[in-house]
């Protein structure tokens, strides 16, 4: 169970801090003394709050990652970008088409792109940022809906373009658009809403609130439960 | 330009579309294909490709604005071909200007090369197409393939981006004939037209729309005075020019002309779907 | 990537495979259940828990780590507060931009009050929130199998018939409009072809209806909202946390005190109504288990309610999530969602045995990981100390074909990979960890939040911070369900109530009052609370740490 800690070095803003092996960026800053305010969210890879970039020791490249999902290395210097400036397209999504055009209509600075590939080295989540924002130049909303699927809207991309696009938002209208008018519709859903505005559970319901809890139970531990195709069970 | 590989019975070439062909001229690209594919040759479409950067790439020095060019090179060269066919006049250009550098400028070459370090290294290896480049060398198979011969005169119109600069162009560059010479196979006629490598205004339509309309009148005007029935174009830029514009115009005495891209003359005339009248 | 040792029980795990593909243990008996929970399960330990000493709540059994913040001393002396200077005047304050928050905030903007009118003060960023973080999905019964009186039983039945009848009978009624509501505002749930929702079971489901959108189902959800809530143009505060709310004299809520954590100043908001969806308490790590909560998860709402008088119900529950990551360490305590498991990755013990149904209650999953481990001595020793189970991912592939772990459990998959295991090829290894309030503010069926024997005009409440709606153990998937739901109750009624109210003058005397409750009960001045965040810093620092500025 007694591990000896091992140290590394980093350098936090220039400053430098031994920290334990093994940590993330963001437990290390804060061993190393730091509270969080800002640079700190979900600490799970979810909300892009901790967008980090940062050189290691004889390496030029400036590396770009998330704190909360990053291992500290030897010889990390780093700096937390807690914000990004970045202008949003407004839009009434009910008043707008998914057409070709809708997307560089509102963001045509996507039509600046060089296709330097700089934004999609720079993605923690290593998505093919600069082949959505394409897909979004040449008005293929699906196609840059799908590919952006998984951005959790860090910044990381939008700091380092070359162009001053802002990847996540173009992204985020493109999902919407996809979302709204090119995905098909559930029609059991619409038929279920239907039902429930019609009534239709209304005496069950009230019956089922009625009744006591070791009714309830009867009928909870008698319950058929549907059973899972794709793995035949003798046990429900 | 020499041809003698692409004979063959059948025969695949990787396609750029560019961005212009996927949303302002769709059917450029369907009736390129369609017509390409009676000639045995199959336009494939590549898997991944960006914007060729246009705009921007003919007016700089900054190597940022090649980026784009070589990095679809690049994918050509990846998903294993050695020709690439563009439509699109502008990104034939940008790709074909690129290639032409990437050939000879060394120095720019290696900072180009570095910087994209995630992509394998581009000294120009592959070749650049436009379509009516190859139809240069398929005249037989042109021929053998028509079937409803066209019977209208046609006003050739190049525009400038095929031609210019020389190194690029993709025939004699201040005469060029290869489009009369496809229409005429095609059974069509070919009028006088002394506009037919001027300008279309190009992008100047979104800056000074009154002059682009002015030139459309005359450039339309012309072609209809010396009896044309139709203008052929091989540039998006200009058929989207010419044929929007002409509504624009207000001259009482102007009458419009349809506007085709050879492609469609070449469906047409292979029995395919005809050219809208308009 | 794993180390020598785990390696060794993990051929052990491939060499069951097969046979375990085409057989399940036996779900449990109601007997067994009770007998796993009673035994194993952390909530079922007394020493764990105490007695409030003071307010509304005064002696229900809540855990201690809940205790502690109950009995502080506020952050502020009301004295030195002017609330004559008023800093945000408004319609409706929304305390929290979660999922709740945020609906709340669309809703009631949708009934009338202009965006100007309707303002969201939160801790950290909007949408920096539990809600950015649910990977596997949210309950709906919209399938023809289906119905609101199925889903009401097993929402019942999962909480352990400690529901409030009302509240759940909203939840099952309202959901299939949600999933509507979403739809229509572009969210992206995975479909068919034909646009049938695609839809699977969560733990204590009787029927497939937990919709996804892929493993990122909350964060979609949170971004559109957000994404909406800024076309709208409805502002938020970010960083400025409430620290506690404010009543005009006649006793009703008009607003809070804001906090803003970068120039450490505060705010007045004066508002017609509150609306609390402060979200839920994993940051306080109760009984010292990790996590798998966001980092401003730390019961302030409640703790400032209670201060006002709400009432407090079911919080001696507490959800563990049976899957949290175990290894690398780096992760610890972050959520394997029961998508995985709900495909069909099976957990294991060290020598590649089943032991659980994968899809039992989550408490009886979690007890029965624990009694494994602890009991039974059969879990992975990993090289921290830390014991585990192995959840055989795998298995999803190849039940479902290759590529499906990459297309439906991507943020599983990247997490995994980040720190160099692959799933697709190697089990994963998870032990419980701390989830989900299952109790809160009580609310009744119009999302206000009830006093002693009241109604406390002014204040609703929706999302994690209240409960009620899910007895004592809540199901996957009912949870943004909750908070879309109430969040909607909440943004509707709270417009109408703020059309209508009138507000006095602004005052903190519920605070004195509680202040003097503390006293008289003798509890020392030595804690305070709401406490923000947690504290992580690292104890060297702290032994030195003073403040002088
Ligand atoms: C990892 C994880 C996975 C989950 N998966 C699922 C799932 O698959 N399905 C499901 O149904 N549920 C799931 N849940 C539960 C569900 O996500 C949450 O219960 C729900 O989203 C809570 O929403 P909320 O709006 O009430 O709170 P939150 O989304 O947490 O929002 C509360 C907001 O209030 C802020 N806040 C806190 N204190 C203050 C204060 N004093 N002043 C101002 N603002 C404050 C917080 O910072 C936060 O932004 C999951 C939870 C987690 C953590
Ligand atoms: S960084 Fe900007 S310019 Fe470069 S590829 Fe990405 S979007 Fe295009
Ligand atoms: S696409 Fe941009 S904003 Fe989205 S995750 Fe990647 S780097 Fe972050
Ligand atoms: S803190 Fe949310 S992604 Fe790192």
């Amino acid at each position: 169970m007694q591990r000896k800690m091992k140290m590394v070095r980093i350098y936090i803003m220039g400053k430098e801090y031994r920290v334990p092996e093994g940590l993330t960026i963001m437990k290390a800053m804060e061993y190393a003394g730091y509270r969080y305010i800002r640079g700190a969210g979900c600490r799970a890879g979810f909300c892009g709050a901790c967008a980090t970039v940062y050189r290691k020791e004889g390496d030029y490249k400036l590396y770009a990652d998330l704190a909360c999902q990053t291992t500290v290395e030897d010889g990390m210097y780093l700096v937390q970008l807690p914000f990004t400036p970045a202008n949003k397209a407004i839009y009434d999504l009910e008043k707008i088409k998914a057409d070709d055009k809708t997307l560089v209509n509102f963001y045509p600075e996507i039509a600046r792109c060089v296709s330097c590939n700089t934004c999609t080295k720079a993605c923690p989540q290593e998505l093919d940022v600069m082949d959505y924002i394409q897909a979004s130049l040449r008005g293929d909303i699906a196609k840059a809906a799908e590919l952006s699927f998984d951005c959790i809207q860090c910044g990381l991309c939008a700091l380092r373009c070359p162009a001053e696009i802002v990847h996540y938002h173009v992204a985020q209208l493109a999902r919407r658009l996809y979302g709204k008018y090119l995905a098909p519709k559930a029609k059991h859903l619409e038929k279920r809403v239907k039902e429930i505005e019609e009534g239709k559970f209304d005496a069950e319901l009230k019956k089922m609130m009625k009744k006591s809890i070791e009714e309830l139970r009867k009928m909870y531990n008698a319950r058929d439960i549907e059973p899972e195709e794709e793995m035949p069970t003798e046990s429900d | 330009m020499q041809l003698a590989n692409i004979q063959g019975e059948k025969m695949e070439i990787a396609y750029y579309p560019g961005c212009t062909l996927k949303t302002n001229a769709k059917e450029f690209e369907e009736s390129t294909i369609e017509a390409f594919k009676k000639l045995g040759i199959e336009l494939k479409e590549l898997n991944k490709w960006y914007c060729c950067g246009t705009v921007y790439s003919l007016a700089t020095d900054n190597l940022m604005y090649r980026l784009a060019a070589i990095r679809n090179l690049i994918k050509v060269k990846e998903e294993g071909y050695d020709k690439v066919v563009t439509l699109c006049s502008i990104c034939y250009n940008t790709l074909k200007q690129a290639n032409l550098m990437a050939q000879q400028d060394e120095e720019a070459m290696y900072k180009i090369n570095s910087f994209m370090d995630e992509e394998p290294d581009y000294h120009g290896e592959v070749e650049v197409l436009h379509p009516l480049e190859i139809l240069k060398g398929m005249e037989e198979k042109i021929k053998e393939n028509v079937v409803k011969p066209l019977n209208k005169k046609y006003a050739v119109y190049y525009g400038c981006l095929l031609l210019r600069p020389k190194e690029v162009a993709i025939d004699e560059y201040e005469n060029p004939s290869v489009m009369e010479k496809l229409v005429e196979m095609l059974g069509g006629s070919v009028v006088n037209f002394p506009f037919k490598n001027e300008c279309c205004g190009a992008y100047n339509v979104v800056s000074d729309r009154e002059a682009v309309v002015e030139r459309c009148y005359r450039i339309v005007g012309n072609a209809r005075k010396n009896g044309a029935d139709a203008i052929v174009t091989s540039c998006p830029l200009c058929h989207f020019n010419l044929s929007e514009m002409q509504k624009e115009i207000k001259k009482t005495d102007f009458v419009g002309l349809p506007i085709y891209y050879f492609s469609q003359l070449m469906v047409e005339a292979f029995g395919g779907r005809k050219c809208k009248e308009k | 990537m794993y180390p020598k040792e785990m390696e060794k029980s993990i051929r052990k795990v491939e060499a069951t495979r097969e046979e375990r593909l085409h057989k399940l243990p036996e779900r449990m008996s109601e007997k067994e259940r009770q007998e796993v929970l009673q035994k194993w399960h952390p909530d079922y330990k007394p020493e764990a828990k105490r007695k409030l000493k003071i307010g509304v709540s005064k002696g229900s059994i809540v855990p201690h780590e809940v205790a502690d913040l109950i009995e502080a001393y506020p952050l502020i002396k009301p004295e030195e507060i002017d609330l004559s200077q008023v800093d945000y005047d408004v319609d409706v304050l929304i305390i929290g931009g979660g999922g709740a928050g945020t609906a709340a905030a669309l809703f009631a903007y949708y009934n009338g009050i202009k965006p100007e009118n309707i303002l969201i003060a939160t801790k950290l960023r909007h949408g920096d929130a539990n809600t950015m973080m649910a990977q596997g999905g949210i309950q709906a019964a919209d399938k023809e199998n289906d119905s609101p009186i199925i889903h009401y039983l097993d929402v019942i039945g999962g909480g352990h018939f400690a529901n409030k009848p009302e509240l759940v009978a909203k939840l099952v009624m309202d959901a299939p409009s949600i999933i509507k509501w979403h739809e229509e505002l572009g969210i992206m749930y995975d479909k068919k072809e034909d646009g049938e929702m695609i839809t699977i079971h969560g733990g204590g489901t009787s029927r497939k209806r937990m919709h996804s959108a892929k493993d990122y189902t909350g964060m979609e959800i949170m971004r559109v909202l957000r994404d909406e809530a800024r076309n709208i143009g409805i502002p938020v505060l970010e960083f400025s946390p409430a620290i506690e709310l404010l009543q005009d004299d006649d006793g009703k809520v008009a607003g809070a005190l804001l906090y803003n954590l970068e120039t450490e100043q505060y705010y007045v908001a004066k508002a017609k109504a509150t609306i609390l969806a402060t979200g839920g308490f994993g940051r306080l790590h109760i009984q010292g288990f990790p996590t798998t909560n966001h980092y401003g998860a730390t019961f302030d709402g409640a703790v400032m309610a209670y201060r006002l008088g709400a009432r407090l119900r079911d919080m001696d529950s507490v959800q563990y999530h049976p899957t949290g990551v175990a290894y690398p360490e780096q992760i610890v305590g972050l959520l394997v969602t029961e998508k995985v498991r709900s495909l069909g990755a099976q957990p294991v013990n060290a020598d590649g045995e089943q032991f659980v149904h994968p899809l039992e209650a989550r408490d009886v999953e979690a007890a029965a990981l624990i009694r494994e481990c602890y009991g039974r001595k059969k879990g992975v020793v990993t090289p921290t100390g830390m014991q585990g189970i192995w959840l055989d991912s795998p298995m999803i592939d190849i039940i479902h074909g290759e590529g499906t772990i990459e297309k439906r459990l991507g943020a599983m998959f990247r997490m995994f990979n980040r720190f160099g295991i692959d799933m697709r090829e190697e089990p994963i290894l998870v032990f419980p960890t701390l989830h989900y309030q299952n109790g809160g503010i009580e609310i009744d069926a119009e999302a206000r939040v009830l006093g002693k024997n009241n109604v406390i005009q002014g204040l609703f409440a929706a999302g994690e911070v209240e409960g009620g709606v899910h007895g004592k153990n809540r199901l996957m998937g009912n949870s943004l369900l909750d908070t879309q739901v109430f969040g909607k109750i909440a943004g509707i009624n709270s417009a109408k109530y703020a059309k209508k109210a009138k507000i006095g003058k602004l005052s903190l005397k519920h605070v004195n009052r509680y202040i003097e409750e503390l006293r008289k009960a003798k509890i020392k001045e030595e804690r305070k609370a709401p406490i923000i965040f947690p504290d992580y810093r690292g104890e060297q620092v702290l032994s030195r740490a003073i403040d002088i500025l």
